[in-house]
């Protein structure tokens, strides 16, 4: 891609999400949204092979969808009530209709069918714009108005998302839609979160953010978009093996990573709240997002041959590829835990 | 406790940067220092009962003897480990030892902790690296099933007791173990009360583990390399013992009829899982069978609240550590000639190794509780608890002592007497090292014959 128009189409990504972080408007809230999406489709769009244009296709309309919902949505607010602001929304259909088109644009449980899809139709780097920047416009709406949405629909919400973002990825092989599936999964816990406080869904979010980062930078290092290939590299990057497999786990929410903090704050606020029973089924459907992250455990670094090989590698060239972001992700994905009470001293 | 920890720290530079030739001495040495630095814990002297230098970190009488087997454990898995971990590349040496290394790190801040979540994480955080150390060192392709049994069993139980826990520090504001036990418990008497006190007991239960929630264990031990089994049967499993005595004082009012159904599975386990052991045919299987019956008496022990059964638990607790960790060594010593875990294949071995075949007798005296053993004080002082308890447990406690000391000469029969099987050839002798690990595992439970009080916990 030329890079004029990459870096026009980046920019863009930028300005749209920022115009969103900064309306109190729907309409710009609105505009800020609709630009990040067609900035992104060309980056979506730009190998020229049908999986791709199929993926594309796809994203255009969900979230050709949803921006128009939104938009019918708050005129049907603004129609009723008068009041264009985000944060002053008081028309329930209204409301009910947002929230269920914020969550078909970040991909929520009931409306996620695309997100596999259209996650698996790209290249990585698309990839991780597409399941960290693009989640953040959609999520600072919510956060917006996240006090005035039906408690139910989002209890509802993060509970189908949990469950089904775990169950979806159980049968897959293909890394991108296992992503995908744990991105659900994961927004799922930051949803039910929500209403209680939304400072910790927040908090979820950049330490999903921070994680989902380390395991894509990982895998495109290594180039490997299927579980097959993963199997095989061990013997180039076995360090960057070993770690991933710590990332994995972190996502997966095993202490003593960084991955159990936010589940266990999620869960003290929910027993906080008089909701044991909702934090116990998010609890065990973690097990089931485990359960896959798991299986690629096994597959990248635990199923080597205990017995060593008489082979010696084949040459092979440096990478050129830049870890710094990568390391600097990793790290953070392993080791924030025992800094929690600084962590929640900044986001809450 | 700093004086412990800050050297199982420091253990992480020596393995990465020792040179490879004397990397397995510097490691079990240092090890073996705060193994020794540990014992000094043994002698406290606070009126409380708690020695702690800060408000997270401290041990009393339940958690000292734990902690310092603990200690203990670590350059013995080094010393058992080395034969058939340095054939490979330097760098997986030392991850290896690391994974070991941190295990013990983790296991020591479970034991250390005052804060019943900071136990809760650690108990969780042994999970990986155990796990790693089953699955990426087992030998056979079965160890990814045993893995994922291991993991999901211990998480399914301990997950909704970081939910109970959590509602307990909402009800209480307050998760310390030293002030906890002054506080007024909750009443229990609703269904959710009724359920949170299971979800309270049901994650130490499983590793434990409980007969009914015991199948992740036998694919752990059978698949996992020595020091995993060693860790495994000596150090892990009583955790849950560990952490069911923490618990339990707290549930009171409601144990009393709730516990019911756990003691029958415990002590219906002892029966069945020893049943189990007499008919098994895999070396290390027969062992882990053999820690779930043993565990069965300490389940008991523990569910009936009396100082006597807690005194007898964690006796019991110690000294099957020692002892089942001894026998996995010599299973693996057998492994390593044979290549088989397969008991047929394995006869006659003590006119191959005769000096191994003492240690075998010892090792196996020990799991059969012969008299002057800590075994024995363990197991007569639970079944004189559950005796007074009810006295119709006694059909069941008595019957698995019968049904124990059945398996253990079987084990020791099968290996060690008769013909020396045909298929035997070439086997290597007993290298010193071998004899120096066995001589580890079994003085301390010589020694701890001439001072039991170490171990009696809070009743003496």
């Amino acid at each position: 891609m030329n890079p004029y128009v990459l870096a026009i189409l980046l920019s863009s990504l930028g300005i749209g999400t920022t115009l969103t972080f900064a309306s109190s408007h729907w309409l710009l809230a609105w505009m800020g949204l609709e630009i990040s999406t067609l900035a992104i489709i060309p980056l979506m769009a730009q190998q020229h092979h049908p999986r791709a244009v199929e993926a594309t296709t796809k994203y255009f309309l969900t979230q050709a969808t949803a921006a128009a919902m939104i938009l019918f949505a708050s005129t049907t607010n603004a129609w009723t009530t008068g009041e264009w602001n985000i944060q002053e929304m008081s028309n329930p259909t209204a409301l009910v209709l947002i929230t269920m088109a914020l969550a078909l644009k970040i991909g929520l449980a009931p409306v996620h069918y695309w997100l596999p899809e259209v996650l698996q139709g790209l290249d990585l780097t698309t990839g991780l714009i597409l399941s960290t920047w693009q989640k953040l416009a959609p999520f600072a709406l919510i956060y917006q108005i996240s006090p005035m949405m039906n408690p139910t629909l989002v209890i509802m919400l993060g509970l189908a998302s949990t469950i089904i973002g775990g169950w979806g990825g159980l049968n897959q092989t293909q890394l991108r839609k296992i992503l995908a599936y744990s991105s659900i999964a994961h927004l799922g816990w930051m949803m039910i979160v929500m209403q209680y406080s939304p400072n910790l869904a927040i908090l979820n979010l950049i330490l999903y953010i921070t994680m989902t980062t380390a395991t894509f930078l990982t895998f495109k290092n290594v180039a490997s978009t299927k579980l097959s290939t993963l199997t095989l590299t061990w013997s180039k990057t076995p360090m960057m093996t070993t770690m991933a497999m710590m990332t994995l786990l972190s996502l997966g929410g095993l202490p003593p990573l960084t991955g159990f903090m936010p589940k266990w704050l999620i869960l003290q606020e929910l027993t906080k709240q008089d909701l044991p029973l909702t934090a116990s089924i998010m609890a065990l459907a973690a097990l089931l997002s485990l359960f896959f992250y798991l299986r690629m455990c096994y597959a990248m670094t635990l199923t080597i041959a205990p017995n060593t090989n008489n082979n010696t590698s084949t040459w092979r060239q440096k990478s050129s590829q830049t870890t710094m972001t990568l390391s600097i992700t990793t790290t953070l994905a392993l080791a924030l835990l025992p800094i929690t009470p600084a962590i929640m001293a900044l986001t809450t | 406790m700093l004086k412990i920890l800050i050297p199982t720290l420091m253990l992480f530079p020596t393995t990465w940067l020792v040179t490879p030739k004397w990397l397995w001495t510097t490691t079990t040495a240092q090890a073996l220092v705060i193994a020794t630095a540990s014992l000094t814990l043994l002698n406290w002297n606070s009126e409380t009962g708690w020695t702690s230098s800060n408000p997270y970190l401290g041990t009393d009488p339940l958690s000292t003897p734990l902690l310092v087997l603990t200690c203990w454990l670590l350059p013995l898995m080094i010393l058992a480990s080395q034969n058939h971990i340095s054939p490979e590349p330097i760098s997986r040496q030392r991850t290896y030892i690391t994974l070991l290394v941190s295990l013990q790190l983790f296991l020591i801040m479970a034991f250390g902790a005052t804060e019943i979540i900071l136990f809760y994480i650690m108990f969780e955080a042994t999970l990986i690296p155990t796990l790693i150390i089953i699955t990426r060192w087992g030998n056979q392709t079965e160890r990814l099933n045993a893995g994922t049994y291991f993991l999901f069993y211990t998480l399914a139980g301990s997950l909704p007791l970081l939910v109970a826990l959590l509602v307990l520090q909402k009800e209480l504001g307050s998760l310390s173990m030293l002030v906890i036990q002054y506080m007024q418990p909750a009443p229990l008497c609703t269904w959710a009360d009724k359920v949170w006190w299971a979800a309270c007991l049901v994650a130490f239960l499983v590793k434990m583990p409980l007969y009914g929630a015991h199948l992740w264990l036998p694919k752990a031990h059978v698949e996992a390399p020595v020091a995993g089994s060693m860790v495994l049967a000596a150090v892990l499993l009583k955790l849950g013992g560990y952490g069911m005595m923490r618990m339990i004082i707290m549930l009171e009012p409601a144990s009393k009829n709730l516990a019911y159904p756990f003691i029958i599975l415990a002590l219906w386990g002892i029966i069945m899982t020893g049943s189990i052991c007499l008919r098994q045919t895999d070396l290390k299987s027969l062992i882990a069978y053999s820690s779930v019956s043993h565990m069965g008496l300490v389940v008991a022990g523990i569910l009936i609240q009396t100082p006597w059964g807690f005194t007898g638990a964690i006796i019991l607790m110690i000294a099957h550590g020692l002892a089942s960790s001894a026998l996995f060594c010599l299973a693996n010593t057998n492994y390593e000639r044979l290549h088989s875990r397969t008991l047929l294949l394995a006869r006659g071995m003590q006119a191959v190794l005769p000096l191994m075949a003492t240690w075998w007798f010892i090792a196996n005296l020990a799991n059969l509780a012969l008299p002057p053993l800590p075994n024995l004080m363990g197991e007569l002082v639970i079944i004189t608890s559950m005796f007074n308890w009810s006295n119709w447990t006694i059909i069941l406690t008595g019957g698995g002592t019968l049904i124990t000391a059945s398996y253990s000469l079987y084990m020791y029969l099968m290996t060690q007497r008769g013909p020396v099987s045909t298929l035997i050839m070439a086997v290597e002798p007993s290298h010193t090292r071998e004899h120096l690990l066995m001589a580890l595992h079994l003085i301390p439970i010589i020694l701890l014959m001439l001072k039991p009080e170490l171990m009696w916990g809070w009743c003496f």
